[in-house]
């Protein structure tokens, strides 16, 4: 029996073949999704324990617009079933600050951020940190 | 605002001084007057024996000393701790009190002197001019009342109201009470005060207007210089060129992309229903066309002027004669800049000469504008290519790193020894890579950062919490006592969020990559009013003493830490040095080799608004 279900959200197949590898090897169910379309569909049809999401996508912000679909303060939102669930944010070094724009400038609808290259240790630390709570 | 005081203002400033000065000097000729009417009479009365009223002409020489005395101290005394208007106010008055003690005194001299027939009498032409030049608008009154003031007296004297003196020997004694000479003496005499006044005041009235024109032309050139922005300096020049020619009001219209419409950007005392009369285009603008062709045009009835866009609009809001003058850059026309009058009085040569050197200065401000606009535009483009590039350079180098872990952990299947020192070999060159894309990023990024996020109040703590975060884990894999301390009050230093994070990143990074374990590495933040000082002191191999004067410049590595194996690129403190000048703040290195290197980064601390936007 799977420790949880995760999805990874990233259109790099290679970093999300790595992160699957270091998943499944700590006992997780994985599932992927390439972009955040399918990421946000992947949310509904498999309500997944847990999200690591990719920023730059589609566009250079896709992955912030989803994280905030996702944590939308609407109750009415498509995705109020899901907000709580946690997200990790995998992000490039640096590329955090940028990222600090939108309606409310304090506010990162995710929960931790990993830094690209993904680390097995600090990754599977973080998962079962927020899985924990 | 400084520096864009109205031109009203500044004029005022102009002509209360001018007044002032030119009162210092009458005061200084009045010593004079004073003077020789006591020298004179002693020559006079004693040297060529002329029958003159010796102590009644003593004692208007007296007068006159005395009471210049009372106007010299009134206007040392009140003149410097007045506001520009008082001091003006004052000074006027101070102008008009003199006149009139002057117009008396002369008076009275003139009856000693023989009255109508007193050689003194062309001495009013000096005090004329004098009116003339000081108080434009009383000269008229002033040569009325000094005819009046003459002929009262000739009557006065000729019925024998008053005593006559005959002064000049061999002229007859009966001369005052001869009608015709008496006549004669006034009509030529007012004749010649009345010719004065015009000429004198025509003269007064074209320096003054050309002064006026300098020193809105010297307040357009400060304009023009002081800012970057192109809108409000154009609404200052527009104001300008009318406040300086005294009409109504002025507006300025640029031609847009198409070179067919003249919008409108900036205006001065116009009604905004004539503002919004409709769209200028040149197509039907013959009076625009002509401008743009390089040549001022001046309009002086614009209600039949066929060459007017919107004739009965202009008639509509009271105008009775217009002036545009072209806008042009040196490549360009640029647009056109007019000027309105209320007044029948048309406009002149003269004022279409100073309303182009006005717009002159229009095109220089706009041609500034547009380069600056363009400056950053290019820089815009240039950090959204490098932010491009960046993601496209890391993203395959981090995608093979995280696979390359994987692997070395066996996740993906056990591997044989020599395998593992395979990947363990190609994950260090890809380290390498991936810190000098890094580091060439950022560098190319630090060089942009001005026109981005110039330097602004930053909190502090958040930004030093992140990078402890960030690498006590790495400190405690390497084996090594990580000291950071947090400031206990939050600090807020003038920089950006951008620049803090690249310069402790590298700081940081730098102490723990080059200090082998067991060693230290301790952060301290401490601040005193001005400054907060950030220390990164560390146990690790150092900085030969030699080369520590080339430590920041792009790619230059320690020949030690080359030696030591350890991967680097050289730019980290060159980007560290650059952010800090950027800021204004400090940076100072101390090491010792084998022992350790201390940097101290001091940035200006701010008490301004914290902003918590990136």
């Amino acid at each position: 029996m799977a420790k949880g279900k995760i999805l990874i959200i990233d259109d790099d197949p290679d970093i999300a073949l790595a992160t699957r590898l270091c998943l499944e090897q700590a006992d997780y169910e994985v599932v992927e999704a390439r972009s955040s379309t399918e990421g946000l569909a992947k949310v509904k049809a498999e309500n997944p324990s847990l999200i690591i999401l990719d920023v730059m996508m589609e566009s250079t912000t896709a992955g912030f617009q989803t994280a905030l679909a996702l944590r939308s303060r609407d109750p009415n939102s498509a995705y109020a079933a899901y907000s709580q669930i946690p997200i990790i944010m995998l992000t490039s070094i640096h590329q955090t600050t940028p990222l600090r724009f939108g309606p409310e400038e304090d506010y990162l609808p995710v929960d931790d951020f990993i830094d690209k290259p993904v680390d097995p240790d600090v990754l599977i630390r973080k998962v079962e940190g927020l899985l924990a709570r | 605002m400084q520096g864009l005081t109205t031109n009203a203002g500044l004029l005022r400033a102009f002509s209360s001084h001018d007044i002032a000065s030119n009162s210092t000097r009458l005061i200084l000729t009045r010593w004079a007057a004073g003077v020789m009417v006591l020298l004179a009479t002693v020559v006079c009365v004693h040297g060529l024996r002329l029958p003159l009223p010796e102590a009644p002409l003593y004692a208007v020489g007296l007068i006159i000393l005395a009471y210049n005395a009372i106007v010299f101290y009134w206007q040392m005394r009140r003149i410097p701790p007045l506001t520009e208007a008082d001091a003006e106010t004052h000074i006027r008055r101070l102008v008009l009190v003199q006149v009139g003690l002057d117009w008396l005194s002369m008076t009275i001299f003139l009856h000693l002197t023989g009255g109508i027939t007193s050689p003194a009498v062309s001495f009013f032409f000096i005090h004329v001019v004098i009116v003339t030049v000081m108080l434009p608008a009383y000269a008229p009154i002033y040569a009325a009342l000094a005819i009046a003031m003459l002929g009262g007296l000739a009557l006065l004297e000729a019925q024998g109201a008053l005593p006559h003196y005959t002064v000049l020997p061999g002229v007859p004694a009966d001369l005052h009470t001869n009608g015709f000479f008496v006549l004669a003496q006034i009509i030529f005499l007012g004749t010649g005060l009345v010719a004065t006044v015009f000429i004198a005041s025509g003269i007064m009235h074209r320096l003054r207007q050309r002064e006026l024109h300098i020193a809105a032309l010297l307040q357009t050139a400060q304009d023009v210089n002081s800012t970057l922005e192109m809108t409000p300096t154009l609404e200052h020049l527009a104001r300008n060129a009318a406040e300086a020619l005294a009409v109504r009001g002025a507006s300025i219209r640029l031609l847009d992309a198409t070179r067919e419409n003249l919008n409108l950007v900036a205006f001065f005392g116009l009604s905004q229903s004539y503002l919004d009369k409709g769209p200028v285009s040149l197509r039907h603008s013959e009076l625009d066309r002509r401008v743009l062709a390089n040549q001022a045009v001046i309009i002086c009835d614009p209600m039949q002027d066929r060459r007017l866009q919107y004739p009965q609009e202009i008639a509509a809001e009271g105008i009775q004669s217009m002036l545009v003058a072209p806008i042009i850059s040196r490549h360009r026309p640029l647009g056109v800049l007019r000027v309105y009058s209320e007044s029948q009085r048309c406009f002149t040569e003269e004022d279409a000469e100073f309303l182009t050197a006005i717009a002159q200065q229009g095109a220089t401000a706009i041609e500034n504008a547009l380069a600056h606009e363009q400056l950053s535009e290019a820089d815009q483009e240039r950090a959204q290519f490098v932010r491009a590039v960046t993601h496209e350079l890391r993203a395959p180098v981090t995608g093979a790193q995280s696979l390359m872990r994987v692997m070395l952990r066996g996740m993906a299947g056990d591997l044989s020894d020599q395998q593992k020192d395979i990947l363990r070999r190609l994950e260090g060159r890809l380290d390498s890579l991936l810190a000098l894309i890094n580091d060439l990023l950022s560098f190319a990024a630090s060089k942009a950062v001005d026109m981005h996020q110039p330097p602004h109040p930053t909190p502090l703590n958040a930004i030093l919490g992140s990078i402890r975060e960030r690498y006590a884990l790495q400190a405690e894999e390497k084996g090594l006592v990580f000291k950071f301390d947090l400031p206990a009050t939050p600090l807020t230093v003038r920089s950006n969020e951008d620049g803090l994070i690249r310069i402790f990143d590298n700081l940081v990074g730098n102490a723990i990559k080059y200090t082998p374990a067991p060693g230290h590495v301790t952060v301290r933040v401490a601040h005193d009013a001005d400054n907060v000082i950030v220390t990164v002191a560390d146990t690790g191999i150092g900085i030969p003493e030699d080369v520590l004067e080339h430590l920041g410049q792009e790619f230059f590595r320690a020949p030690n830490a080359k030696e030591a194996g350890i991967s680097g690129t050289g730019l980290g403190l060159a980007i560290v040095r650059q952010l800090v000048d950027y800021f204004g703040g400090a940076f100072h290195v101390e090491s010792k080799l084998n022992e350790g290197s201390t940097f101290t980064i001091t940035l200006p601390l701010t008490t301004g608004p914290e902003t918590a936007s990136a």
